[in-house]
């Protein structure tokens, strides 16, 4: 694309780097592949849930890396550090609290996004691996929720967890032994709280963020369904003016608009 | 041999024993801060490998021009290329009748998987063993002592509060209920009751008054024991609406079966309470009563019944 | 097959609609969800805010705010008063289980209800193979999405209104709603903390079954204290052969308990 005046220095300044990187790694070429891909024209703020939940898990990340520099996971001192957190250290009280609200905000957000999908029918061909990946995404939100209401190591975080390992031990078989590796022994033990904060810090996010890869990467490549309701929604057949058959039927599935039915209803 | 290019550098053919002529001059270094056994160590390694190494420099008359694209195939599977081939002409033949009876290409894949999969179970059956089994291996209970047995008036219930490993802190703190029943054959008869509800392990609580301003606290040989006194007319559960009566069986709610139970001992005129199991259900009451005995099964873990078959293997306690 | 081309022909016509009508994720897309981002980032921290500005350093119910106290009381395994509940969105799975109080069905509330309906949420679109996507043609997804919300909804707000106060604190309340004589609060403790509750309601407060709702008890005739102390003492002589006999609580808890339940005839009468 010949421009008809050189760059400004601006611009020079900034493309440089950029196309440094470009030629090296293509990074660049994928950022603005994912910036300036199409989208549906009708695409509403119902869309917004998915990115805010990420955003909800983001908080929750940063947050929880920073509190792990003031807590500490052993029984003896778990709730002395979480006392000192949120009295005494700067801004403590702050990252603490948004970090446990923001667990509320995350799950509330995971199930409105999971209702829009729900609602809009998009879980279905070609979104199924989506819809599932979103269920386990779901599923280790929840798990996140369980492992970390123990890490105060207070009176309704203790309870909820002994109750939470017990009802596992329900399950026919396996369960006796899901509580003895849940526990990290055979009853609740010193063991347990760095059990739970390991899975809470490091394996559930790690899979978490392994997942929500994914899920952005099918996002990106499946793309975004417009609202079903919508006249101008993407992938229907109204702009194809196509002759209206003799008898109305073109021998194709009920159920979707035919441009010749709709016309032939007015 | 062909006339080598004057403009081409006599490069020396490629040769392993410069590693291991790095490697002792690494362990000799790293010996002049550990010890001196380790400066021998590193220094010996760096002599032999230099010795062989340039043993080997000395020996090539026939130096390889640097234009050889591949290493020296140890298989043979085809002749080497043709000295300064370059491009397809450098890659080994690939007739039919030339190649080997066990193709190194198969051999490669095989291996790679195959040390691939050896790599990954050795690091993950270590690792996973350290996660897994000591849940299940490494228990062990010992004896609590609960101190003298003046403090437990017979009929009366007792709150007691202990910690079933001292070592292990605050963390091991259980509860039992404990009343004395009186003496049955000349040994005396203790109900002691886990206040772990049989449904899903939430705390159970005496159904009568608790008189906190008795509490009182005994030392052992382990952690103080905290003995409260309370009357208790049953149990209830605070969680799901579980109900038991005074000898523990259930009387309402979701419990699958009774409380649980501390076996218990009498040593030098103290109460120890050894090891707990579970138990389905008591006839009668106090020191006539007959206790069902199972070993100890999670809550909510059927030990009788129909629903029994879907846990047969309790898990190590 | 026909089917798989016509998915495959529309999943071909959207990617055609998108890319000739569509708009570029940036900007119009992405401020849409920048704003909303803000939003959540800003509805966190005022949680945030609020919680701690309400609250105060004390554990507990003590240092209560609008959004709860800073923190419970220390973890103590061997507690004997404290309620445990979960956090609130297990909720729903909590009053689960209690609704399942017959022994033999608690495998159906653990593992069994919440089994099915994972499997079931996972396995959705493959049991939804139909390409329609418009609500209003999706009469079964749609009757299922709304039932599953209302029972979630119900069960959760169950879930958090079960009260089970073993603790006391309620006796002011039921002072002032039911009309009680300052005699009455000793029995009112006593019925909080012995227990009743499991069993018993009172003002809405308890467990609804299997006892009844007794905070209109002392209105119906005969019932007056010397009824309640043989009833609670013995309720076998009365036919009830489910409540525990509370001979043992002695004459003056059983007194106190009488006069307390006597006197509760409910908010307009006394």
């Amino acid at each position: 694309m010949a421009q008809q005046r050189p760059p400004s220095l601006v611009r020079q300044i900034i493309n440089y780097p950029l196309d440094w990187l470009e030629e090296r790694s293509g990074l660049v070429g994928a950022v603005r592949y994912f910036l300036f891909r199409k989208v549906p024209r009708d695409t509403n703020w119902s869309h917004t849930l998915g990115s805010a939940t990420l955003t909800a898990f983001l908080i929750q990340a940063i947050t929880g890396a920073i509190l792990a520099m003031y807590y500490k996971p052993e029984t003896r001192t778990a709730y002395e550090s979480i006392e000192r957190i949120t009295n005494d250290v700067t801004l403590g009280w702050l990252v603490r609290g948004m970090h446990k609200w923001g667990a509320s905000v995350f799950i509330i957000l995971m199930f409105l996004h999971m209702g829009r999908v729900f609602l809009f029918g998009a879980y279905k061909y070609p979104r199924e691996l989506n819809w599932v990946i979103g269920v386990l995404l779901l599923v280790l939100g929840l798990f996140e929720g369980l492992t970390g209401y123990l890490l105060p190591y207070d009176e309704t975080g203790y309870w909820a967890t002994v109750v939470a390992i017990n009802i596992n031990g329900t399950a026919p078989f396996l369960g006796p032994f899901l509580v003895n590796l849940l526990y990290g022994s055979a009853d609740f033990g010193t063991d347990t709280l760095a059990r739970f904060y390991s899975l809470h810090m490091l394996l559930a996010p790690g899979a978490i963020f392994a997942l929500i890869g994914l899920h952005l990467y099918l996002v990106i490549r499946l793309g975004v369904t417009s609202p079903p309701w919508s006249p101008e929604a993407a992938g229907n057949e109204r702009y194809e003016p196509e002759p209206p058959s003799r008898d109305g039927r073109d021998g194709r599935r009920a159920g979707l608009l035919r441009p010749g039915a709709r016309r032939a209803a007015r | 041999m062909e006339p080598r290019r004057p403009s081409q550098p006599h490069l020396p053919p490629p040769s392993l024993w410069p590693i291991g002529f790095a490697v002792g001059v690494a362990i000799l270094l790293l010996g002049l801060v550990v010890g001196w056994g380790i400066v021998l160590l590193g220094a010996l390694l760096a002599v032999a490998f230099g010795f062989l190494w340039v043993r080997d420099l000395a020996s090539d008359e026939d130096a390889v021009p640097p234009t050889r694209r591949y290493e020296l195939d140890p298989l043979g599977a085809g002749a080497a290329p043709a000295v300064g081939a370059r491009g397809e002409a450098a890659l080994p033949p690939m007739d039919d009748e030339e190649i080997e009876t066990y193709p190194r290409s198969v051999f490669l894949e095989l291996s790679t998987l195959g040390l691939g999969a050896l790599i990954g179970g050795l690091i993950t059956a270590p690792v996973l063993g350290f996660a897994v089994l000591p849940a299940f291996i490494d228990q062990e209970e010992d004896a609590v002592d609960l101190g003298p047995l003046d403090n437990f008036p017979e009929g009366q219930w007792r709150i007691a509060t202990f910690m079933e490993n001292p070592a292990e802190g605050e963390v091991t703190r259980r509860t039992a209920y404990v009343r004395y029943n009186g003496d049955l054959k000349g040994v005396p008869s203790f109900t002691v009751i886990s206040n772990h509800c049989a449904h899903l392990g939430c705390p159970v609580q005496p159904g009568g008054p608790i008189t906190e301003e008795q509490k009182k606290e005994v030392k052992t040989e382990g952690a103080p024991v905290t003995l409260i006194p309370t009357q208790p007319a049953a149990f209830s559960c605070p969680c799901h609406g579980g109900a038991y009566d005074t000898e523990g069986n259930r009387t309402s709610g979701p419990p699958v079966r009774a409380l649980d139970r501390y076996e218990f001992s009498i040593r030098g005129g103290n109460l120890w309470l050894g090891t707990s199991y579970s138990v389905s259900e008591v006839d009668g009451t106090g020191k006539d009563a007959t206790i069902t005995k199972y070993q100890r099964m999670y809550p909510g873990e059927h030990v009788d019944g129909i629903e029994q078959v879907l846990y047969p293997l309790p898990a190590p306690q | 097959m026909a089917v798989v081309d016509e998915k495959h022909a529309q999943f071909a016509r959207y990617k055609d609609d998108v890319q000739t009508r569509g708009k570029p994720f940036f900007p119009h897309a992405m401020f849409h969800d920048t704003v909303m981002s803000v939003v959540v980032v800003c509805v966190i921290i005022g949680l945030a805010c609020i919680w701690y500005f309400t609250s105060d350093a004390d554990a507990g119910e003590d240092g209560s705010g609008w959004l709860g106290p800073r923190y419970a009381d220390k973890a103590d395994p061997g507690t004997t008063s404290f309620i445990p509940r979960p956090d609130w969105y297990f909720y729903f799975l909590f009053y689960l289980l209690r609704i399942f109080k017959w022994p033999e069905s608690v495998i159906l509330a653990t593992v069994g209800i919440p089994t099915i309906a994972l499997v079931l949420l996972i396995a959705l679109p493959f049991l939804d193979r139909r390409r329609e996507r418009r609500p209003l043609r999706r009469p079964v997804a749609i009757t299922g999405a709304i039932l599953v919300m209302l029972a979630m909804g119900v069960l959760t707000y169950k879930g958090a209104t079960v009260r089970e106060s073993l603790g006391g604190g309620l006796t002011d309340t039921w002072v002032e709603q039911n009309n009680l004589p300052e005699n009455a609060r000793a029995g009112a403790d006593v019925f909080q903390e012995a227990g009743c509750m499991t069993c018993h309601s009172y003002l809405g407060a308890g467990a609804g079954g299997p006892g009844p709702e007794l905070s209109e008890i002392g209105a119906q005739s005969g019932k007056n204290v010397d009824y309640f102390v043989r009833y609670i003492s013995n309720p076998r002589e009365f036919g009830n052969n489910i409540m525990p006999v509370y001979a043992s609580f002695g004459e003056k808890t059983l007194n106190d308990l009488a006069v307390f339940l006597a006197a509760s005839k409910g908010p307009g009468g006394g």
